[in-house]
């Protein structure tokens, strides 16, 4: 069955619709048609890919209006003959389906995702024992893989640049809700500011698109709640 | 190191993305609408403060302004008017249910139940204010 893949094409100057007809297979997925293309027809063509198998989160564009992992979806589930392929919204697009993550990144960093402990020693290293409860309340939220899906739908990110967004976010709670962690006075720093958790207006679009069903919306609302109680334990404690 | 540190420039980004429906869920649309009868209501309040200001410049001013708008002609401005109100306040229960990271797993159910109370409620309202305009 041929399909159209109407791409939307950036130059660096020009914005336009590029269209390519692309012979799918049961199977086939969208970024399959994208190398198809790269090679039959326009190798100028520049998207981002690398493990084909929706786990480095590479290869998110906007398929038919939705966000989606290119390397996941498969071209003949769309139930349609025509494609419409697009970068991400809420990223500056550097060329055709290339974003520039290097914002969303650092805000990911902002929020300090990883361990911190007042106890840290390299040289004699201790195990940190956690119970299987433990380890549930935040295991869903280590599977973000950082595609930027929930970032690019999130109307809060959409007209504030400097919104740390729902990925930071997930993040941030993740490393709060760890029980292993001492570092959350840290992390609420950062988020209990209207750059923050307080921007959220919870449109809740970022978990509806989420490929890995991490339900980032869930875990900025309790972030939330557990920056209102940090706040207000700093005002009445005076610090 | 301050939080501004970590931020990178990009291109500005446009508020009309809060009303691109195209590929959303539902709970887009509820945000969209939340904020257009957010300011439908702010504008109405503006009117309304004008109107209840007149009064300053006496009873005749202010009926003059009331026979002007609680008339038939703007009755149908009165019952969308009346929506918006609804909408936006069922709505906004439920967003503040949902920010004190509560009923998250129910989100769904909450949202058509959110679109059901509004349904009702401004059917009944919308009828009631139609008896009294139309003194019926």
């Amino acid at each position: 069955m041929e399909v159209i893949f109407r791409i939307k094409r950036f130059d660096g100057t020009r914005q336009y619709w590029g269209e390519y007809p692309v012979p799918a297979e049961k199977g086939m997925t969208v970024l399959e048609g994208l190398y198809f293309i790269k090679e039959k027809y326009d190798g100028s063509l520049a998207f981002r890919a690398s493990c084909r198998m929706a786990i480095c989160g590479s290869c998110a564009i906007k398929i038919n209006g939705k966000p989606m992992l290119a390397c996941e979806t498969q071209i003949l589930h769309l139930n349609t003959t025509k494609i419409n392929i697009e970068p991400l919204d809420n990223f500056k697009v550097i060329k055709d389906l290339i974003t520039e993550f290097e914002g969303f990144f650092s805000k990911h960093e902002a929020v300090k995702p990883y361990l911190i402990r007042k106890d840290d020693n390299y040289q004699e290293p201790v195990e940190l024992v956690q119970t299987p409860e433990e380890l549930y309340a935040y295991y869903d939220y280590t599977l973000c893989i950082k595609c930027g899906a929930c970032y690019s739908v999130c109307p809060a990110a959409a007209t504030r640049e400097d919104y740390l967004g729902p990925a930071a976010m997930a993040a941030a709670y993740r490393f709060n809700t760890d029980s292993r962690d001492e570092g959350s006075a840290e992390r609420f720093a950062v988020v209990c500011t209207d750059k923050g958790v307080w921007r959220c207006h919870f449109a809740a679009e970022c978990s509806e698109v989420c490929p890995k069903g991490v339900e980032p919306a869930k875990a900025v609302q309790k972030l939330r709640f557990k920056s209102a109680i940090y706040a207000l334990k700093r005002i009445f404690s005076g610090r | 190191m301050h939080l501004r540190e970590f931020f990178q420039e990009g291109d500005s980004m446009n508020w009309l993305k809060w009303f691109e429906i195209r590929g959303k869920s539902l709970f887009s649309i509820a945000f969209s609408l939340h904020r257009l009868t957010g300011v439908v209501l702010a504008f109405y309040l503006i009117m309304h403060l004008s109107y209840l200001t007149s009064l300053r410049f006496g009873q005749e001013v202010y009926e003059s302004f009331i026979a002007t708008t609680v008339t038939p002609t703007f009755l149908v401005f009165d019952i969308l008017l009346v929506l918006a109100g609804v909408y936006h306040g069922v709505n906004g229960l439920r967003l503040i249910l949902h920010e004190f990271g509560f009923a998250y797993e129910i989100r769904k159910p909450l949202l058509y139940f959110t679109y059901v109370v509004t349904l009702i409620v401004w059917l009944i309202a919308s009828y009631q204010l139609y008896r009294y305009v139309m003194g019926v």
